[in-house]
């Protein structure tokens, strides 16, 4: 279900219910998939039949028997988004909206977004696996606009977790929509970012785009099993500073990109890639788990019952170092200190990769100066895991949907304040 | 066992129970069914059938607006979501200019419906392999591809109404697209291209192959450059991704909110002289084309910027009610699953009378893009773009060397105001929209 309050009003009400099945038989190392719409037993036989007549009819069969068995949960949802009357989801909607438009004159327009979703998975395998979750997801996302002059400035901010309505208290939500207002005011009035190569501090509270972008894809398996990923073939050697320690955590309680089981039914679980900058292993779904010779990490993951699963992140982040990250912003005589990263892309196959800065500052003398207006960095991946010299002891979470071969999945990324000695930022 | 209903049926069955409530509601049904076969240096890996079908119903009860859908379709689904819709009614705001569409929609042939075209798999593969071979025969430093997909489907859409429209059209179409890595003993790249078609023989396997190869070629060996203020060269692919990020402008619902940077602005100056953009659904075998929209609105063809002058935006029912304004059929609907959208069909700039190369080689020093990264992060709010970009350094449209690891920024009205060039080369792409080459007159770029 999702509520939708703009210009003032509530606007939208959706509610649905999709449900169906995908079949997938591997043949050899091609894979065969087939979905369908399931009401009932009849179309999920249908289905399979669908599905068998892709592979020869003198195949030997066997009967396997399923072993259901439970696997842990990673945290507990304590309100049900379904359980709590739509009065009360319609209120956070008035609240948000009320709040960021008292923050400042300037703003002059918000749209705020309440979204549950529930997600029953059940996953059976010919190795007799038969595993169920469900995943609840609740979100909410704020966006203002402020106008000063002809100028138009957004902010966005949101809160997206793999918990219940409990995480949607006042508190929560007056701080997602003064926040989101303040990136739209401080960006109708501040100066265009530069354009050329900077020192950059980059703020826990800015989220771990970075991390996603600049490592993490190009840490999934299927992309290095032909050698595609700048990181192919390199498990055991340094492919970033010895301060960096990468980490993908499915079972970090509560972030949006947790749940129990992945999408072939194992079980998440907190895998170190990077170690003191030394790589240790891929994102594996079970497929290139077994081609790679490296273990499952439960990181096959798919939008829907339509979709194959493939290797993608969960929650991703930079381990925190030892820096204090007052520390790291005094030590920058003249940069640009990061507050906020939005989206980012990376081309694996060359590691260049491009990152979104929704707020920054001018830091001189080692302080914050004047706001710049929103702006890319882009660089090399390697290359920056191996430059960044000043690792904090803080830690800040930024919450996505991440897109890769055309489906969408919900993920969380973190990272500790960072310093970046010299990166291409795309001002004017 | 569940009874199941045919197309037709499901949505008689939704619109006879929204009839007995009194309820004003408008019903769409969406059935596609797809086939992608993914290839990865001469053999297949995954073979995929795909289905969807669902319905979607939205109310208007007491000009307060409620959406369901769902993918069950048993009767009892399609029962559910009618109460669903109308109880979501109850939680909505009146508005007084929401509408559902009334009389029916015309029978016209836009060239959007392959006959029967039955391929079996190894065909279809065929087709991604000779893509793979074109590439390698391009350039011995093709060594390998990312991945290769064929893919081609066909959906039916019905939408009708209580108050007695109805409208129905099928759809087909095929593409294919390829990732090709190029590598020398420095340096590793790639390069991407993609094309679809209404019809499956309009695909040039070849032609992708090569075209991706020679991005990916072109940027072996790519340098940084200087942070600097330069001309640039926008070849057809990029300039209609650019073109995409600024469609959300001409949206009236963005207008009528005061979060549009054309709101107020008809018959001003919004682009350079030789600019003009048109919104097309009724072009022939077009990829956006359709006879209605999401709402049941007849499409047509609008002039939206006339010589770099706005002329108007893209309407739905509710915002055309809103501004007295006829609606211009661009209530989209991308599924079943959520309500329409305003965005533009076939969305493109007019070809000039220009050479492409011609206007390139008037360029004393120029940036030309092949790549572009970070496209869906432009805010189409401020207008404000900043993007990370591969391409070439051109002296006199002469090659100099391939760059990458920089960056181009500005604003979109300050983009449109800046094209200096319209080349005559109008190509579409795979999400319907076109452009030429463009050149334009000065951007900054960031480097060392």
């Amino acid at each position: 279900m999702t509520l939708t309050l703009d210009d003032d009003k509530i606007e939208e009400a959706i509610i649905g219910v999709d449900q169906g099945a995908g079949i997938r038989i591997r043949v050899g190392e091609r894979q065969n998939f087939a979905n369908a719409n399931i009401a009932d037993a009849d179309d999920l036989m249908t289905l399979a039949a669908r599905a068998a007549a892709s592979v020869a009819e003198d195949t030997e069969t066997e009967r396997v028997q399923l072993r259901p068995d439970d696997v842990p949960r990673t945290h507990d949802v304590l309100v049900d988004p379904r359980t709590v009357p739509i009065p009360r989801k319609v209120a956070l909607l008035r609240r948000g909206n009320d709040v960021a438009r008292a923050t400042d004159p300037r703003i002059h327009q918000v749209t705020v977004y309440y979204g549950e979703s529930i997600q029953d998975v059940v996953i059976a395998n010919s190795d007799g696996r038969y595993r169920t979750d469900t995943r609840v997801r609740t979100n909410f996302a704020l966006i203002a606009v402020a106008k000063q002059g002809e100028v138009l400035e957004s902010g966005f901010e949101a809160i997206r977790t793999s918990r219940g309505f409990e995480t949607l208290t006042d508190e929560t939500i007056d701080d997602c929509a003064r926040t989101a207002a303040r990136r739209a005011t401080k960006n109708v009035d501040a100066e265009p970012a530069p354009a050329g190569t900077y020192t950059v501090v980059l703020s826990a509270e800015a989220g771990g785009t970075l991390v996603h972008e600049s490592v993490g894809h190009g840490l999934e398996a299927d992309l290095n099993l032909r050698g595609m990923s700048v990181y192919s073939g390199r498990i055991g050697e340094q492919v970033a500073s010895p301060l960096i320690t990468v980490i993908d955590d499915g079972t970090d309680p509560g972030q949006r990109g947790t749940a129990a089981l992945d999408d072939e039914g194992t079980q998440t679980q907190r895998t170190v890639l990077i170690e003191n900058g030394i790589l240790r292993t891929y994102m594996s779904d079970r497929k290139h788990a077994r081609l790679l010779g490296i273990p499952e990490s439960g990181n096959a993951r798919r939008q829907s019952f339509r979709h194959l699963p493939i290797c993608r992140m969960t929650n991703t982040l930079i381990a925190p170092g030892e820096s204090d990250p007052a520390e790291i912003l005094a030590s920058v005589e003249d940069g640009i200190f990061v507050r906020k990263m939005g989206g980012g892309q990376v081309d694996v196959v060359s590691g260049n990769f491009a990152f979104e800065v929704t707020e920054s500052y001018r830091i001189r003398d080692g302080r914050l100066a004047e706001p710049l207006r929103g702006a890319t960095l882009v660089g090399q991946g390697p290359k920056l895991m191996s430059e960044i010299d000043m690792v904090g002891r803080d830690l800040g979470y930024s919450t996505g949907t991440c897109g890769k071969d055309g489906q969408g999945a919900p993920v969380a990324d973190a990272q500790p304040t960072l310093r970046i000695p010299s990166v291409v930022i795309g001002g004017r | 066992m569940t009874e199941r209903l045919a197309n037709d049926a499901i949505v008689d069955r939704a619109i006879e129970a929204l009839r007995r409530q009194s309820a004003e509601a408008e019903v769409f049904l969406r059935d596609s069914a797809t086939t992608s076969i993914e290839v990865k240096d001469g053999a297949i890996e995954n073979v995929l059938a795909r289905g969807e079908r669902g319905i979607g119903i939205r109310v208007i009860d007491e000009q307060r607006m409620g959406f369901a859908f769902t993918s069950d379709l048993s009767t009892s689904g399609i029962d559910e979501c009618v109460l669903a819709a109308r109880s979501m009614s109850a939680v909505t705001e009146p508005d007084p200019d929401l509408r559902i569409a009334r009389g029916d929609t015309d029978e016209v042939d836009l060239g959007i419906l392959e006959g029967v075209c039955d391929r079996s798999v190894e065909q279809r593969a065929e087709a991604a392999f000779a893509a793979e071979r074109a590439a390698r025969a391009l350039d011995a430093r093709v060594t390998g591809f990312r991945k290769t997909r064929y893919h081609d489907g066909r959906s039916t859409t019905i939408l009708a109404t209580t108050s007695g429209a109805r409208g129905s059209y099928g759809e087909s179409w095929s593409g294919l697209d390829t990732s090709v890595i190029a590598s020398d003993a420095a340096d590793r790249q790639v390069g991407s291209h993609a094309r679809a078609s209404r019809r499956s023989a309009e695909i040039d396997p070849e032609a992708i192959g090569r075209y991706a190869a020679g991005i990916a070629v072109g940027k072996l060996g790519a340098r940084t450059l200087a942070t600097q203020k330069l001309p640039v060269v926008l070849e057809p692919y990029q300039a209609m991704s650019l073109l995409g990020a600024i469609a959300p402008l001409f949206s009236a619902e963005n207008v009528l909110k005061g979060k549009s940077l054309f709101a107020g602005r008809i018959g001003e100056s919004v682009a350079s002289a030789s600019v003009t953009i048109i919104d097309d659904a009724r072009l022939s075998g077009g990829l956006r084309t359709a006879p209605f929209d999401g709402e049941g609105t007849a499409t047509r063809q609008k002039t939206l910027v006339g010589g770099g002058v706005l002329q108007g935006y893209l309407t739905s029912l509710k915002t055309a009610s809103r501004l007295g304004a006829e609606p211009t059929g661009n209530a989209r609907r991308s599924s079943y699953s959520g309500p329409s959208r305003i965005g533009p069909s076939n969305f493109f700039i007019q070809a000039g009378r220009e050479d492409a190369g011609a206007l390139v080689r008037d360029l004393d020093r120029a940036l030309r893009i092949t790549s572009l990264l970070n496209l869906h992060t432009i805010d189409p709010i401020s207008g404000e773009f900043s993007l990370g970009v591969a391409g070439d350094y051109l002296e006199r449209g002469e090659r100099q060397y391939p760059v990458q690891g920089i960056t181009i920024a500005g604003n979109l009205l300050g983009l449109l105001a800046s094209i200096s060039g319209v080349g005559s080369d109008l190509t579409f792409g795979g999400a319907g929209a076109g452009s030429p080459t463009l050149v334009i007159s000065e951007l900054s770029v960031g480097g060392t």
